[in-house]
C-alpha cells in the first residue's frame, strides 16, 4: 500500500515540456499575426489575374429572359456597371517616308520618253467582312437590320409569311423581338464541341395569336444532330414571343428560321 | 531540442502558407445580344399643368424603362431640340441619325384638369418608315403624384411587355421585407423601386422571413410569439393578422407554392428542424425530410411546384439541396463552403443563393450571391467585393434579383439584374433585411 502511494507523490518532470509548449504557442501566434499583416498588405493584388486562382473561364447563359449585356471586345467580363465605351487602340507603326530614288542619268533615253514614275507600295487594306450581308435569296421585304442576327460566330435569319405577305415590313419590331428572343435562348454549349462548321439549317415554326411557338420542325438538317437539336430546343425553351400585334388580323404567322453555324 | 523546435516551426509556417488563394471566375454572358436603343423625351404638357405631376411621371417612366434591363436608354442631352408630343410632330429623320441614333422613341403628352390626369403615349419604331407606330395608349388616373406614378408604371409595363417578348414588366410589383423598428423587427412592404414603403405589422416582437402569396393577398412570415417561433399570416386585403395554426416547436421561413395552395416551412416540433408542407389554410401537415441535422429555408419550384430546394446541415456545414415536393429523391447541389437562402427563378431553371465558398477561420472570400443552373449544376457569381450579401429573391419577370447587402455599412435592400449588373440600393434608412419579391 505504502509503495503505491509513493508513486502518486512523485513529481513528473514537466517543466521542459511546458516551456517548449509555451514557446511553440508563442511562435504559432506570432506566425499567424505575421501572416495576417503580410497577407493583408498584398491581398487582392492578383485577383482576376492569370495567377489569381484556379478559376476556369466559364460561360454561362443566363435566364432566357435576362437581357444580357453585350461585351463584344471584353475578355474578362465580370459584372460591372461600366461597359467600357472607349477602347485603346494599338499605335500604328510609323513608317519612314518613302525615299524618292534619284533618277539615274540615262543619256540613251529618248527625250520624249518619260522617266518611269516611282511606284509607291500600296498599304494592304484590312480585309473587312461585312456582318450584315443578306445572302442571295434571303432578302426581300425583310432585309435590313431586323431579320439577320449574329450570335457568337453563328449567323441566322428569319423569313415571315402571314397576312398579305408584308408582316415583316409592317411589324419589323415584332421580328426584332423574335430575333432577340431566339438568340438569347440558343445555348451554344449544347452543340457538339468538335463541330466547327456546318451546313445551313432551316427550321420552320408558327407563332400563334397569343405568341407561343407551335409546330417546330427541322425543314432541312445541317447533318449535325446536336446542332439541329440545339436550335429546336432554343424554340421549345421559349414560352411566348408576346401576342401578335393587335391590328394584325391573321391568327398565326409562319416563320422560317435559318442559320449558319461557325465556331 | 532546437532541432525539434525547428521542425515544428517549419511545419507551422508551411501550414500557414498553404491557405488557398481567392478563386475568381470569369463569365462571358449573352455575347451578341445587344440592347435596344430607346429614347424617351419628356412628355409634353399644356400650359398650366402642374410641374410636379410632369416630373413624377417623366422620372418614373424613365426609371422603369431603365430598370427593365432591356434597353440602352439614349441620354436626354442627345435629343433634338423639338421633341414630339403627338404623332404629327414626330419625324423619323430627327431620331435615326447620331447623336440620338435611337431604334425606338416613346413620347406623348400629359394633361390634368382638377381631378383627372390624362396621359397619351406612343411608341414609334424609328427604323420603320412606312408603319412606325408600335403602341398608342391612353391612361386616366387621379391627378396626384401617385396617379402620375401609376400611369407611368402602366405605360412602361406595356412597352416592356411588347418589346421584351411577352413577359410582363414588374413596375407594379411589390417587395416585402423585414424592417427594424427600435428593438423590434416588423414586416414592411414597398414598390419594386423602393418607393412607397410602409409598415404592415405592429406585433412588438421579432418577425422574420416574409413571403407574399402568389395572388398578393397574404404575407406569411415567422414571428416570436411568447416563447415560440410560429408561422403567422397577415392579410393585405383586411389589413390585419389572420389566424394560422400553431404547430409547436420552432417554426421558421414559410414559403408559398406557385399556385398558392401550399406552404413549406421548417419546424422543430419533432425535436430536430425538418421540412414540412401544409395547405394554405393550415391543414394537411406533411413531413418531407427525415434525416438528423437541421433542415431549413425551403422554397417551391414556382414553375412546376413539383420540387423543393432547401438548406440542410446533415453533412456538417449548410448546403443547398433539391428534392421532390413529396420528399423523394434529395440531391445535393453545392458541395463546399456555406450555402444558404435558396430562391428559385420563376421559370424554374435557376437557383439564386448566398454562398461563402471557402468557410473557415482565415479563409478568404465573402458572402456573395450566386446563380446555379439546376440542370447542369454550373454556377456564376453575381456580386463581388461588397460586404455580406444574402437573401436573394427573384422578380416575377425572372430578370431581376433583390437581395440584402451590408456594403453600405448597414443591412439594406439592393436590387440588380439577374446577370449581376445594374446594382441599385433601394432602402437607405434604418436596417432592412430579408426581401422577398411578389409573384406578379
Amino acid at each position: 500500500m505504502r509503495a503505491n502511494a509513493d508513486i502518486w507523490l512523485e513529481h513528473e518532470p514537466w517543466r521542459g515540456s511546458f516551456g517548449l509548449s509555451l514557446v511553440l504557442h508563442a511562435v504559432l501566434f506570432g506566425g499567424i499575426m505575421v501572416y495576417a499583416i503580410v497577407g493583408g498588405l498584398r491581398r487582392g493584388n492578383d485577383w482576376g489575374s492569370a495567377t489569381g486562382g484556379g478559376g476556369e473561364a466559364m460561360s454561362a447563359t443566363l435566364v432566357s429572359s435576362v437581357p444580357l449585356p453585350a461585351h463584344p471586345d471584353a475578355t474578362n467580363v465580370v459584372a460591372t456597371e461600366s461597359k467600357g465605351l472607349s477602347k485603346s487602340e494599338a499605335k500604328a507603326p510609323e513608317t519612314a517616308p518613302d525615299a524618292i530614288p534619284i533618277p539615274e542619268r540615262q543619256s540613251k533615253r529618248k527625250p520624249w520618253e518619260k522617266a518611269p514614275a516611282a511606284v509607291r507600295p500600296q498599304k494592304p487594306e484590312p480585309v473587312q467582312t461585312a456582318t450584315n450581308v443578306v445572302p442571295f435569296g434571303q432578302g426581300g421585304p425583310l432585309a435590313g437590320p431586323y431579320a439577320v442576327f449574329n450570335a457568337g460566330g453563328a449567323k441566322g435569319g428569319f423569313g415571315f409569311t402571314g397576312g398579305g405577305g408584308d408582316f415583316g415590313s409592317r411589324y419589323s419590331w415584332y421580328v426584332d423581338v423574335v430575333r432577340r428572343k431566339v438568340a438569347e435562348n440558343w445555348l451554344k454549349y449544347e452543340v457538339d464541341p468538335r463541330i466547327s462548321n456546318a451546313q445551313r439549317v432551316y427550321i420552320t415554326f408558327d407563332i400563334v395569336r397569343n405568341g407561343s411557338p407551335a409546330n417546330v420542325r427541322v425543314e432541312q438538317s445541317s447533318g449535325v444532330p446536336t446542332l439541329d437539336q440545339s436550335a429546336v430546343r432554343a424554340l421549345q425553351r421559349i414560352d411566348t414571343f408576346g401576342p401578335l400585334p393587335n391590328d394584325y388580323s391573321g391568327s398565326r404567322v409562319s416563320v422560317e428560321f435559318w442559320f449558319d453555324y461557325k465556331r | 531540442m532546437m532541432k525539434r523546435f525547428a521542425i515544428v516551426l517549419t511545419v507551422v509556417l508551411l501550414a500557414i502558407s498553404a491557405f488557398p488563394q481567392q478563386d475568381w471566375i470569369r463569365t462571358g454572358t449573352g455575347l451578341g445580344v445587344e440592347k435596344l436603343r430607346l429614347a424617351v423625351p419628356d412628355f409634353k404638357t399644356p400650359p398650366g399643368t402642374s410641374a410636379e405631376l410632369a416630373t413624377a411621371f417623366n422620372g418614373t417612366l424613365w426609371n422603369d424603362l431603365e430598370n427593365a434591363g432591356l434597353f440602352d436608354m439614349v441620354s436626354k442631352s442627345f435629343y433634338p431640340l423639338q421633341t414630339p408630343g403627338a404623332p404629327q410632330e414626330y419625324t423619323a429623320a430627327a431620331w435615326n441619325v447620331p447623336p440620338p441614333n435611337a431604334a425606338m422613341v416613346a413620347f406623348g403628352s400629359l394633361s390634368a384638369d382638377g381631378t383627372n390626369l390624362t396621359v397619351l403615349g406612343w411608341l414609334y419604331d424609328v427604323r420603320n418608315q412606312t408603319s412606325p407606330q408600335v403602341l398608342g395608349k391612353q391612361y386616366r388616373e387621379a391627378a396626384s403624384t401617385d396617379g402620375a406614378r401609376t400611369a407611368a408604371h402602366k405605360f412602361a409595363n406595356e412597352i416592356i411587355f411588347r418589346l421584351g417578348g411577352g413577359i410582363a414588366g414588374i413596375t407594379e410589383s411589390k417587395i416585402v421585407y423585414v424592417c427594424a423598428n427600435g428593438r423590434n423587427k416588423e414586416i414592411c412592404i414597398m414598390d419594386y423601386d423602393g418607393a412607397n414603403s410602409r409598415q404592415l405589422t405592429r406585433l412588438g416582437s421579432i418577425a422574420l422571413s416574409p413571403h407574399l402569396s402568389p395572388d398578393g393577398s397574404r404575407v406569411a412570415f415567422s414571428a416570436l410569439s411568447g416563447n415560440n417561433w410560429d408561422i403567422m399570416m397577415y392579410s393585405l386585403e383586411l389589413g390585419r393578422m389572420v389566424s394560422f395554426p400553431h404547430f409547436g416547436g420552432t417554426n421558421l421561413s414559410p414559403s408559398w407554392s406557385g399556385d398558392g395552395t401550399k406552404l413549406v416551412f421548417s419546424s422543430s416540433r419533432s425535436g430536430d428542424p425538418e421540412i414540412y408542407s401544409v395547405s394554405a389554410s393550415g391543414s394537411d401537415l406533411k413531413r418531407l425530410t427525415n434525416v438528423h441535422g437541421p433542415d431549413v429555408s425551403p422554397v417551391f419550384n414556382p414553375q412546376s411546384g413539383a420540387q423543393v430546394a432547401w438548406v440542410s446541415g446533415r453533412t456538417g456545414l449548410p448546403q443547398i439541396y433539391v428534392m421532390g415536393a413529396d420528399g423523394t429523391n434529395p440531391q445535393k447541389m453545392t458541395d463546399q463552403g456555406y450555402a444558404v437562402s435558396p430562391s428559385w427563378s420563376p421559370n424554374g431553371q435557376f437557383l439564386a443563393f448566398s454562398w461563402l465558398r471557402r468557410y473557415g477561420p482565415g479563409a478568404p472570400g465573402a458572402r456573395d450571391i450566386y446563380l446555379m443552373d439546376i440542370a447542369t449544376g454550373k454556377w456564376a457569381q453575381l456580386t463581388h467585393d461588397g460586404g455580406a450579401n444574402d437573401f436573394p429573391s427573384w422578380s416575377p419577370d425572372g430578370r431581376h434579383i433583390v437581395f440584402q447587402s451590408s456594403r453600405s455599412g448597414s443591412d439594406q435592400i439592393w436590387s440588380m439584374l439577374a446577370d449581376g449588373s445594374q446594382q441599385k440600393q433601394l432602402t437607405r434608412s434604418g436596417r432592412n433585411s430579408e426581401p422577398a419579391w411578389s409573384f406578379k
